[in-house]
């Protein structure tokens, strides 16, 4: 009975810290706007300065539609805890408030070290989480090229695998035929990944990913609109990184030949590597 | 030779700069003033620029005696650098009269003392973020032309961009290392634990133990004790062994 209530305390403590943020990021992208509307007038008054204040307006446009992004993301979050059974503990903030922002079925975090290999993920769902997988395993597809090129990546139908051999038919096999990657970036270097699977067409050009991707930016450093939650949250793949260091001993290799032989057997067998890893660590699988 | 103009595009060259890991903010104040100097045609040109959240101040000057006088000003809280930080662009002033001595009474005496009797002051400002100020000093019986001041302001904020740039990308460059960092080393920890269980036939919690009592024995970080272990430097010996 003490869970039951210590679980919906900490459901409504969550979603009373998720409206706050929501409010916070919408009294912030106010701020944002009154900047741009009076900088668009400046703008459309004063001939001499014209170029810097349409700048400074689209400057402060960007980061209006930042903070909307975020505030959208936080009241997402703030409805779902909400509605949160009282007898079931509270999820961390995830990816299915981004998918429900961008309107999306499948949502993936990827946050990458400076090799652009995935240091810690998050998923909204089992497609999203065994596309993350795919990526770890055969060290392709859009979110590596999303992080490598720091730009936006998407692919459709063939075309996937075509860009990502072996990614594309995987992919669909699990039930999604596109896919839109776009790096996180902080003043240029890019610190992680979200990937959305079979997107609502008008989501590529409509600018939502890339704003929730700037929000998503913020939250995980530290700034105004920090959440430590979506960092201390994201699965670090423990099991993976404890067989890697069994391997490395054991055989003895070092720990990035370990990873390797991992990920190798995953795909032979066409399976997660936490899955092998699982099987390394109980003694059942043997790799020599 | 060079002509007026290809000076003039020099100068917001050597000022938009690289931001990269060699950017040195005192050669980029000395660009802009010993620029600012030559473009402007006054005597000499100071720099006061703010360096962070602490009230921290930087000064540079294209001469070293007038780097003196703004440096004797910031720790007085006066003079035309302070003034302008405060409240924006500051009309030009004529040094020997009675309000100017009795607005900076340290200063004056001492800019008077180097041979300038005019002063203007311009905000070094991006996105309405005054960050410092650039102080013009001259001994022309005449003030400066209004496309003079006009062309110092566009240095200033050619100048200011640059810096604002670059303090941004250092902020960046700190939180993202932060937090590769921090999932590195968890991620460090976890290998740790499989190198430790293999090696001594543990359980991964069993492996933890023993790679905190090290730590907190040692007084060293779980992240450093961990590195050392999975990259062979530390052979942590069995505590239940004996």
């Amino acid at each position: 009975m003490a869970a039951k209530q210590g679980s919906s305390g900490q459901a409504t403590g969550r979603a009373g810290s998720a409206w706050l943020h929501a409010a916070r990021a919408g009294r912030r992208a106010v701020q944002q706007g009154i900047l741009a509307d009076q900088h668009e007038r400046l703008a459309a008054l004063t001939a001499d300065r014209r170029t810097f204040h349409e700048s400074m307006a689209s400057i402060h446009r960007g980061t209006e539609r930042r903070h909307l992004a975020a505030a959208q993301l936080h009241d997402a979050r703030a409805r779902r805890m909400s509605d949160w059974p009282q007898d079931r503990a509270a999820p961390p903030l995830g990816l299915a408030e981004v998918a429900e922002t961008c309107e999306t079925p499948s949502a993936a975090l990827a946050l990458i070290g400076a090799d652009h290999r995935q240091l810690a993920v998050s998923s909204s769902d089992q497609l999203s989480r065994s596309a993350l997988d795919l990526e770890y395993i055969l060290g392709l597809g859009p979110a590596t090229d999303a992080a490598k090129w720091i730009c936006t990546v998407s692919a459709s139908g063939p075309a996937v695998d075509g860009l990502w051999p072996g990614y594309g038919s995987e992919l669909a096999a699990l039930g999604a035929l596109s896919v839109i990657a776009v790096p996180l970036t902080s003043e240029g270097i890019c610190i992680g990944t979200l990937a959305v699977f079979d997107p609502p067409p008008d989501l590529a050009g409509s600018g939502i990913l890339a704003w929730v991707a700037d929000a998503l930016t913020d939250g995980l450093q530290l700034g105004p609109d920090a959440n430590p939650e979506l960092y201390e949250t994201a699965d670090l793949r423990p099991v993976v990184n404890q067989a890697a260091g069994l391997l490395s001993e054991r055989i003895p290799c070092p720990i990035g030949d370990a990873l390797s032989l991992i990920r190798a057997r995953a795909y032979a067998e066409a399976t997660s590597p936490e899955t092998i890893a699982r099987r390394i660590v109980s003694g059942e699988l043997k790799i020599n | 030779m060079s002509t007026p103009d290809m000076r003039l595009a020099d100068a917001f060259v050597a000022l938009a700069g690289t931001p990269d890991d060699s950017y040195d903010v005192a050669r980029h104040l000395s660009v802009l003033t010993g620029h600012s100097v030559a473009l402007l045609g006054v005597g000499a040109v100071g720099a006061v620029l703010r360096a962070g959240d602490q009230g921290a101040v930087r000064v540079s000057a294209s001469d070293p005696r007038v780097t003196q006088l703004e440096t004797g000003a910031v720790d007085r809280c006066e003079g035309p650098g302070h003034d302008c930080c405060r409240t924006g662009a500051l009309p030009e002033t004529v040094l020997d009269t009675a309000p100017a001595h009795q607005r900076w009474p340290h200063y004056t005496p001492r800019a008077l003392a180097l041979g300038y009797t005019r002063v203007a002051a311009l905000p070094l400002t991006v996105r309405e973020e005054t960050v410092g100020a650039l102080v013009l000093l001259h001994s022309r019986s005449t003030p400066l032309t209004p496309v003079e001041l006009a062309l110092g302001r566009s240095l200033a904020t050619a100048a200011a961009t640059a810096l604002v740039r670059e303090r941004e990308l250092t902020r960046s460059r700190v939180l993202t290392s932060q937090l590769e960092l921090a999932l590195t080393s968890r991620i460090v920890i976890e290998q740790a634990k499989g190198v430790l269980a293999n090696r001594m036939t543990l359980s991964m919690d069993q492996a933890f133990d023993v790679l905190r009592s090290h730590a907190r024995s040692h007084r060293v970080k779980l992240a450093d004790v961990a590195l050392d272990v999975v990259e062979g430097r530390l052979n942590i010996a069995d505590p239940h062994a004996a």
